[in-house]
């Protein structure tokens, strides 16, 4: 179920009440395992089998790599993780993609190969808890982390509702210790929770759903060729979606964490205040460009073995994390642009390790690299790339002689929505939402969460899924 | 990959904290959140006690502007009545079509005249092309199709819903619950529930400039009202409020003055082509069933019936469709028993007219076509009954 539901108000005022409940502990964390299996079988019951093989899978792992005496039953311990994890990944996300691919390769060498069309379901979330659980028997194989102390907590661990489907990415070590101790939110973090899942649903209902995706389907779903005010509209639109549509999310699920006592950490750190990528990627889906630093970008050299091989890294970290947010070249354009943003960027500290910008010239350069993550969001936006190609000369002004697009409220719609989130971001990029909160006034505070449930609620969202949760 | 903060970002606030990109290479620890320090039990009652107010005051503006809570026309709502065929009512009758399928057609009048209440699968504004396609390949459907032809829909193959059999058979535990929430405890309660008045739309239709070199379509207003059957009927304020109707009238208007991006003749004729094949090939598969497909043209009038006539002359494409597909119609052109409507808008009746023509239509069915008596009763049924 999506957070922006009548069905998901109902089951989490069920769950905060179980939760409330005076029961033992072991029976809440019970309670609250049931409720996160129920929470993912309400979207395809089935699918939750591959929840269930994956946390076995990585439970028994662990426990293998505990006991091994040799490092190369360790190997196979981790491997088996790696493998049963990526395997299923492969299969459902990767399968089509990959078969469409090897006929289009036979096709090129001359082969007639028609293979059959398999309508795979993606199971929703599924390259999120896969890199969770991932995440465990790497900690354990690296002896970064002991294992679970029982299989119930590893399985809330990795089932866990407001982080399962969409994350934040949690490593075992972040969520696993808070289930030791009985948690019962106090009823100021119930409140703060409920804040915060109010601003949360905001952001993905009223400014993502209803503002901004609307501007951008008009450009990139229909076949009329835009013009520069137009590709440059829907494109910063689709850079506001993304970012209230998953910050969104993220802000809602720490809510929701916070209602019942846990705590989780953050994913977005206003990243459209970025200056240089390496800025950007601290701020922008924080869990998961961690998560590829620990587990790819470190173990496949990092910056431990000159340039060179740096470099390599770095293009292979990125090139497979814009293929983990979708089976389609256009994703791996996507990460590949960003390889090479940051790699010019080291290359150039590299030279220009002296330098330090004034303000001005601070404030270009974030607006720079604002400007450039919006060249790769059309790529993550566009369907094929001949529609890139298409808002892209747009961009850059060489679609002459043709018709509007967006209409003047659309225009208007962006320029004071994406308006807003960059001032927003600029104004608060070194400090934290929490302290920004507590300067003002309780009144101001008060105001604004009505304000911002009134718009939640009239502009009647229909459930419309995350765009994450594709992923 | 970057792995640390430069000393000059270092966070300055109390509220600080590190994040994993802090913290390259090792086990992350359990995050801190720390709370604002504020009086929330009051904040959270305030702002409880602000929304109730707004929610109130948004509400009581919608009802004085003449609207009533009704039943939304959602996937999920039609996805009820679709499951209908796999419960058990597979034989019953079944409405498709567009907009005038779905107002024109009133389901306690057809349920009172035949003891059955039929299955209502049009959906307004969408071609029923997708849908016949879905009820020709399920195997459990084998009752009697009125299949509704709204020329400029129909002939299209446009629609607004153009996925909703998808959705129907998609359709998750999860929105199958939140449609019964919505239909039992928000939608019968709350006019201002209805996407006419969600924010967008009512911020979007505000004249604002235009920007040149394209005419700006205005949206289709609402025009009907729901119930939790999917029984439909025009809006009564579309036929007592003048003003209103004039906007009614005009969204109808602007479709009617040629445009530069529009369809060139050929296409439109290539297009309803593939739409008279598409629809060739369902009917294929229903006969086999021996399922009972009747097409019916509803009233049209004005500047509408004008419009439809010259983009979709009845030789060229009614006429077509009747002779492709072997199966019988009625066209209210050809029964003075079905002109004369009062239709505000040029195109759907109001409800007491849609109900007198639900009476007319099903009459003149039973007696020409569906009736045991009918002339075009197939032999091979005679011959079982």
């Amino acid at each position: 179920m999506v957070f922006n539901s009548l069905t998901f108000i109902v089951f989490f005022a069920c769950v905060l009440a179980l939760h409330w409940l005076p029961l033992p502990w072991r029976a809440k964390k019970i309670n609250l395992l049931l409720a996160s299996y129920l929470f993912y079988s309400a979207w395809n019951p089935p699918f939750v089998i591959l929840l269930w093989v994956s946390t076995i899978v990585d439970w028994y792992a662990a426990q293998g790599l505990v006991k091994a005496q040799r490092q190369a039953a360790r190997h196979a311990w981790m491997l088996l993780s790696v493998i049963a994890n990526l395997g299923m990944l492969a299969y459902f996300k990767y399968g089509q993609f990959l078969l469409d691919n090897f006929s289009a390769l036979m096709h090129a060498a001359g082969f007639d190969y028609q293979p059959a069309h398999y309508d795979i379901v993606l199971p929703v979330g599924i390259s999120f808890y896969t890199f969770a659980t991932m995440s465990y028997t790497l900690d354990v194989y690296l002896r970064r982390a002991q294992p679970a102390q029982n299989l119930l907590d590893y399985a809330l661990f990795v089932t866990f509702f407001p982080h399962l489907v969409a994350g934040p990415i949690m490593r075992p070590t972040e969520l696993v210790p808070q289930f030791a101790e009985p948690r019962r939110a106090s009823a100021q973090q119930l409140r703060f929770g409920l804040a915060l899942m109010t601003l949360g649903l905001f952001n993905k209902v009223v400014l993502a759903d209803s503002f901004l995706a609307p501007v951008a389907e008009r450009v990139y779903d229909r076949a009329n060729i835009p013009g520069a005010l137009d590709a440059w509209g829907a494109t910063l639109a689709f850079s506001g979606q993304i970012f209230c549509d998953f910050a969104g999310y993220s802000t809602t699920a720490i809510g929701a964490a916070l209602c019942l006592g846990f705590a989780m950490p953050d994913n977005f750190r206003f990243p459209y205040a970025a200056v240089g990528f390496s800025d950007f990627w601290r701020r922008w889906h924080i869990t998961l460009s961690s998560w590829l630093r620990d587990y790819l970008y470190i173990p496949l050299g990092g910056n431990r073995h000159g340039p060179a091989r740096t470099y390599l890294a770095l293009m292979t970290t990125m090139l497979l994390g814009g293929l983990w947010h979708g089976a389609n070249w256009t994703f791996v354009v996507w990460g590949g642009l960003h390889g090479l943003y940051l790699s010019a960027e080291r290359a150039l500290r590299a030279r220009c390790g002296h330098y330090r910008p004034g303000p001005l010239a601070f404030l270009a350069l974030g607006l720079l690299t604002y400007a450039l993550v919006n060249i790769t969001w059309v790529f993550f936006r566009a369907k094929t790339f001949g529609k890139a190609w298409q808002v892209l000369r747009g961009m850059f002004g060489q679609n002459l002689d043709v018709h509007p697009i967006l209409s003047t409220f659309n225009l208007l719609v962006v320029t004071l929505i994406i308006g807003g989130i960059l001032i927003t971001h600029w104004r608060m990029r070194s400090r934290t939402l929490e302290a920004v909160i507590a300067r003002t006034s309780a009144l101001v505070v008060g105001i604004l969460w009505a304000l911002m449930a009134f718009a939640i609620i009239i502009a009647q969202g229909e459930g419309s899924a995350f765009i994450y949760f594709q992923f | 990959m970057p792995s640390s903060t430069s000393s000059s970002e270092a966070p300055r606030d109390p509220y600080a904290r590190q994040t994993a990109s802090d913290r390259p290479g090792v086990a992350q620890p359990v995050p801190v959140r720390p709370l604002p320090v504020h009086p929330w039990g009051r904040i959270l009652l305030g702002a409880f006690v602000v929304l109730v107010l707004l929610v109130g005051a948004w509400e009581a503006y919608w009802r004085s502007y003449g609207v009533t809570p009704s039943i939304r026309n959602t996937f999920g709502l039609w996805a009820i009545q679709r499951r209908r065929i796999d419960a058990g009512e597979g034989n019953a009758t079944v409405f498709l079509g567009a907009s005038r399928a779905y107002f024109d057609l009133q389901l306690p009048v057809w349920e009172r005249l035949s003891g059955r209440a039929p299955i209502q699968l049009s959906y307004e504004g969408t071609s029923p092309m997708t849908a016949i396609e879905d009820l020709a390949a399920d195997p459990k459907f084998t009752g009697n199709l009125l299949f509704g032809v709204e020329p400029d829909q129909f002939f299209s193959g446009r629609g607004l819903a153009l996925g909703v059999a998808r959705y129907a058979h998609r359709e998750s535990p999860s929105q199958r619950i939140g449609q019964w929430l919505s239909m039992h405890f928000i939608e019968p309660y709350f006019a201002f529930y209805d996407a006419d008045y969600a924010l967008r739309t009512v911020l979007a239709r505000q004249p604002w400039p235009q920007r040149p070199g394209k005419h700006w379509f205005m949206d289709v207003r609402k025009l009907s009202m729901h119930d939790a059957q999917r029984n439909a009927w025009l809006w009564d304020k579309v036929s007592l409020d003048p003003v209103y109707r004039e906007i009614a009238r005009a969204v109808w208007m602007e479709e009617f003055v040629p445009y530069p991006d529009d369809p060139t003749p050929q296409e439109i004729l290539k297009t309803e082509k593939e739409q008279i094949g598409r629809a060739v090939r369902a009917l294929a598969q229903l006969r086999v069933r021996g399922v009972r497909v009747l097409f019916v043209r509803f009233p049209s009038d004005g500047p509408f019936l004008e419009s439809e006539e010259r983009i979709y002359p009845r030789k060229r494409s009614w006429d077509s469709l009747l002779a492709a597909t072997g199966a019988p119609g009625i066209n209210f052109a050809d029964y003075p028993e079905m002109q004369g409507y009062y239709l505000p808008e040029w195109s759907h009746m109001t409800r007491p007219e849609a109900e007198r023509y639900t009476a007319v239509l099903y009459r003149v069915i039973e007696r020409d076509y569906w009736g045991p008596d009918a002339p075009d009763w197939p032999r091979k049924v005679r011959a079982v009954q």
